[in-house]
């Protein structure tokens, strides 16, 4: 990266950090987290019989809203103000502007994440502590992957209120929707698809993986067989190509988008 | 150290929008010290050209020359330029000292020069002042102080007037003035002809995508040849007025001739202006004061524009 590039990750880490909505939601994150942390001390039940589930079902509701939020003005915002051709009239590629916005946000992101997340390990008894530090980077990674979603939504469009409306719509559709949908089409088919397939499905939604990554973790690999789900996890290495397709896929998009796209 | 740009030089350049074309074989010279602006309808081409030198668009055809050597719009150039969009808003969760800093991070300007710019586009008052606060002149002229926070020697506004009061039209001026003053380059696209034009070196009149007219304000208003107007304070109106009035009508030359009160308007061509005055030296006693008022900039445009359609 260079001068320009780590000018404006810098930037957008301190715009980011005055953003009263990213402020809130992180906030309300944090206040539940430790809600979630001190509950379960009091009760006496270990992270992985109550709270790392209950943290990771709250995780998986706020860090995709926060990620998207953080994302969704990243190019249109600049292209409101009238400042995206200011922008790439420095010296700078215009790839390397959709990485330093990416990257500063992710920084920002990663702040809001160690808020909840710090929060709630800080309220959690000594035993517990160890396996809830097991949520901040596969949290993290799911952060990543919304917000680059978010990134390659703000290139698309030009205007931010349609952007703002994209990554709502997007959070319904991935965080809650899917799911429902899944269970749907199983009750639909009289399960008659193939649980290769459910499980295929579960695990190309980001949000759906984190989930199962996690709830295995915490609660064993039987978690949705009381739902009469048998969904295989992904291997590591299908998992990390999962990650890491979600999260430099649409950032690079979004590079791409903006190379081509006419600058107004 | 690269020696300092001199002059700008687009030959035969044209850009194109997929099926439209943007500009057309646009011929345009911009010399250290000048300061040219960019005249002409919506759509004419101003902000494409403005474009091109920034380095967001590609040309379909011809080319840039800087100080005569054919190049391209590269990271060189775009070190040397500053630039100030339209109606520019900046983000409203900064305040406008943060602004300046992000800038000056980004082209390697001491820190001390964000103080300094911000005094000289008079926001260091509100520098602590988020942005979301600023009024429309207020981010003008925060916009202004990015354009000239790194002292580049090629100086590109956009609708430079636009939401400034009276003071931040002086301190545009005297940025152009000390621009001038320092043998830098100035662009300027503007539709507030009458109010630049005394700050202005040359005008490029662009329309569909083509120069129309290209000169200096004085020229072009030679080559419109639109009517003077001529207003003489009569002593007494009542004394030989129609004798007058029946004089200046010859050499209005079917151009307007009114009275009002005490003062005779006259409209003659241009041609005509030194005998309409000669007239004047004549009456002597009749005549108390003369005043000529020559066809702003803007009806030089009119015309112009007029004519090319």
């Amino acid at each position: 990266m260079g001068r320009v590039a780590l000018a404006l990750v810098h930037q957008e880490l301190l715009e980011r950090t005055r953003d009263r909505w990213v402020l809130v939601i992180s906030g309300l994150f944090a206040l539940l987290a430790s809600g979630v942390s001190l509950y379960g001390r009091s009760e006496e039940l270990t992270a992985t019989r109550l709270i790392g589930p209950s943290l990771v079902t709250l995780a998986s509701l706020f860090v995709p809203l926060v990620a998207l939020i953080l994302g969704h003005d990243a190019v249109v915002g600049e292209r409101e103000r009238n400042t995206l051709g200011l922008l790439l009239s420095l010296p700078v590629r215009r790839f390397e502007v959709i990485l330093a916005k990416f990257v500063g946000r992710l920084l920002a992101l990663g702040g809001a994440i160690g808020l909840g997340l710090g929060a709630a390990v800080l309220f959690a008894s000594a035993e517990n502590r160890a396996v809830l530090l097991q949520l901040i980077l596969p949290t993290l990674l799911l952060g990543a992957a919304f917000l680059s979603v978010g990134v390659l939504l703000s290139t698309l469009v030009s205007r931010q209120l349609t952007s703002a409306s994209l990554v709502v719509a997007t959070w319904f559709l991935l965080v809650f929707f899917y799911d429902l949908g899944l269970l749907g089409l199983m009750v639909v088919t009289d399960g008659q698809v193939a649980p290769e397939t459910i499980s295929t499905l579960v695990t190309v939604n980001p949000a759906g993986l984190f989930r199962l990554e996690m709830m295995q973790r915490f609660a064993g690999p039987d978690v949705l067989e009381g739902l009469g789900v048998g969904v295989a996890p992904p291997g590591s290495a299908a998992t990390i190509g999962l990650w890491t397709l979600w999260i430099l896929a649409p950032v690079a998009s979004s590079s791409l988008i903006l190379t081509l796209k006419k600058v107004t | 150290m690269t020696p300092p740009l001199k002059t700008l030089e687009l030959r035969e350049l044209s850009v194109h929008y997929g099926k439209l074309q943007a500009l057309r074989g646009v011929d345009l010279a911009l010399s250290a010290g000048e300061v040219l602006i960019l005249a002409g309808p919506n759509g004419a081409g101003k902000s494409t050209l403005i474009k091109y030198l920034l380095g967001l668009v590609k040309p379909s055809a011809g080319a840039l020359y800087v100080d005569g050597a054919r190049r391209g719009v590269d990271d060189g150039l775009k070190r040397d330029l500053g630039y100030l969009p339209e109606s520019v808003a900046f983000a409203e969760n900064l305040d406008g000292e943060q602004v300046l800093r992000f800038f000056a991070r980004a082209r390697g300007v001491p820190r001390q020069r964000v103080h300094q710019v911000l005094a000289r586009v008079g926001l260091l008052h509100a520098a602590r002042r988020r942005v979301r606060g600023y009024s429309r002149g207020m981010r003008q002229r925060l916009g202004l102080g990015v354009a000239i926070l790194s002292e580049p020697r090629l100086l590109i506004l956009d609708e430079p007037t636009g939401g400034l009061d009276q003071e931040g039209l002086e301190v545009l001026w005297s940025v152009l003035a000390e621009w001038r003053a320092a043998d830098r380059l100035v662009l300027m696209a503007t539709h507030d002809l009458t109010l630049v034009e005394r700050r202005v070196d040359r005008m490029c009149l662009l329309e569909g995508g083509s120069v129309r007219a290209l000169d200096t304000p004085t020229r072009l208003r030679e080559l419109a040849a639109l009517p003077v107007r001529v207003s003489f304070r009569l002593a007494d109106p009542r004394d030989g007025v129609e004798a007058l009035v029946a004089q200046a009508r010859g050499f209005a030359d079917g151009g307007e001739v009114a009275l009002r009160e005490d003062m005779l308007s006259v409209e003659v061509p241009p041609a005509r202006l030194l005998p309409l005055l000669q007239l004047h030296m004549d009456l002597g006693k009749l005549v108390q004061g003369v005043r000529v008022e020559e066809p702003g900039l803007d009806a030089v445009y009119d015309h112009l524009l007029e004519e090319a359609t």
